[in-house]
């Protein structure tokens, strides 16, 4: 699509200009550079992405918290159809080891992915590759939970523009125990592209 | 407890379970992004979690009662190949070792996730905790 007709230079917008400049597409869906010099992309986000040569082993990383509710339980059961008599029957759980429903394993999981996100500034990940996890004790309604990380190490691989990334994580409750743990792999863009 | 439920001793090793199928849908990527802030931005990608979290639930469409699972206990889990809005999923798994405890039995579990071409997506190990059988009264 054209833009608005216009001869020679654009003038800067400006009260007395409102009609050029009115369009969303000339702001927008072109990038170009911030004050900081990096370039906006399409969704106004900054690039701020850190890439595999600037990640350093033994970094860490602390999330903000977030109180896991029996919404979110009830809205996972309903997403992923696991309706377990842990998750969904409280009189069944008041007489359990736990007395009362706890969160879906995999929806903490899920949770510390999003809180992990929250934590650092955005890697350039290409892929989540794999995991090797632990369940050391429940998310009840009401815990709230944050995620602790730690760059444990990183290795190159066949392709030369990226790396692996691997980290070690904590998921912690309001006490402090650790609720899970375990290690995820991250396949993150190298800046140079090999 | 009423229904049927599939007990520590009910458990065969080697046994193949494939479950019915399961189209992933913007729907799906929608909510499981909301509810739990994981799963980049665009929206035709399924979050690498997501297709794990529909297994837990597909693990139970398959023709056996529910397994009695008192907890769970770990995995390792492999992404091979990304998904997208679209793809139908189907989850196969079977029981590779048993071990009785006092507590109840641990049962390890080998799942499959498989897309609708017969590609091998996610796979890896799950640990169970799964309660024995109640003695008659």
């Amino acid at each position: 699509m054209p833009g608005p007709p216009h001869r020679g230079r654009r003038p800067p917008p400006g009260p007395e200009t409102p009609e050029l400049y009115a369009p969303s597409r000339c702001y927008v869906k072109r990038a170009r550079p911030s004050a900081a010099g990096r370039v906006v992309s399409y969704a106004g986000m900054i690039d701020g992405r850190r890439y595999f040569e600037e990640i350093q082993v033994g970094e860490e990383y602390e999330s903000p918290g977030r109180t896991v509710t029996e919404t979110d339980i009830v809205l996972f059961a309903g997403l992923s159809g696991d309706y377990n008599v842990l998750h969904t029957d409280a009189e069944f759980m008041r007489q359990s080891i736990f007395g009362e429903r706890i969160a879906h394993g995999v929806l903490g999981l899920a949770i510390q992915a999003g809180l992990f996100t929250r934590a650092t500034q955005p890697y350039a990940t290409l892929a989540f590759v794999g995991l090797r996890w632990k369940f050391k004790g429940p998310i009840k309604i009401g815990d709230t939970i944050r995620v602790w990380a730690r760059v444990l190490a990183k290795k190159d691989t066949a392709k030369p523009d990226r790396g692996l990334v691997t980290l070690d994580r904590k998921v912690l409750n309001q006490r402090g125990e650790v609720v899970q743990e375990g290690e995820t792999d991250l396949l993150v863009e190298r800046r140079s592209g090999g | 407890m009423a229904g049927e439920r599939h007990y520590f001793e009910d458990v065969v090793i080697g046994d193949e379970r494939v479950s019915t199928g399961l189209t992933i849908t913007e729907a799906h990527v929608g909510l499981y992004r909301g509810v739990t802030g994981d799963g980049g931005e665009h929206p035709q990608a399924v979050p690498e979690l997501l297709p794990l979290a529909l297994s837990t639930g597909l693990g139970w469409r398959v023709p056996r009662p529910p397994l009695a699972v008192k907890a769970f206990l770990g995995f390792d889990w492999e992404i091979l190949q990304p998904l997208r809005v679209g793809d139908t999923i189907r989850t196969s798994s079977r029981a590779t070792t048993r071990r009785r405890m006092r507590e109840g039995g641990v049962v390890i579990e080998e799942r499959e996730i498989i897309d609708q071409r017969g590609v091998v997506v996610q796979r890896g190990r799950f640990t169970f905790l799964i309660e024995h059988r109640p003695h008659a009264t």
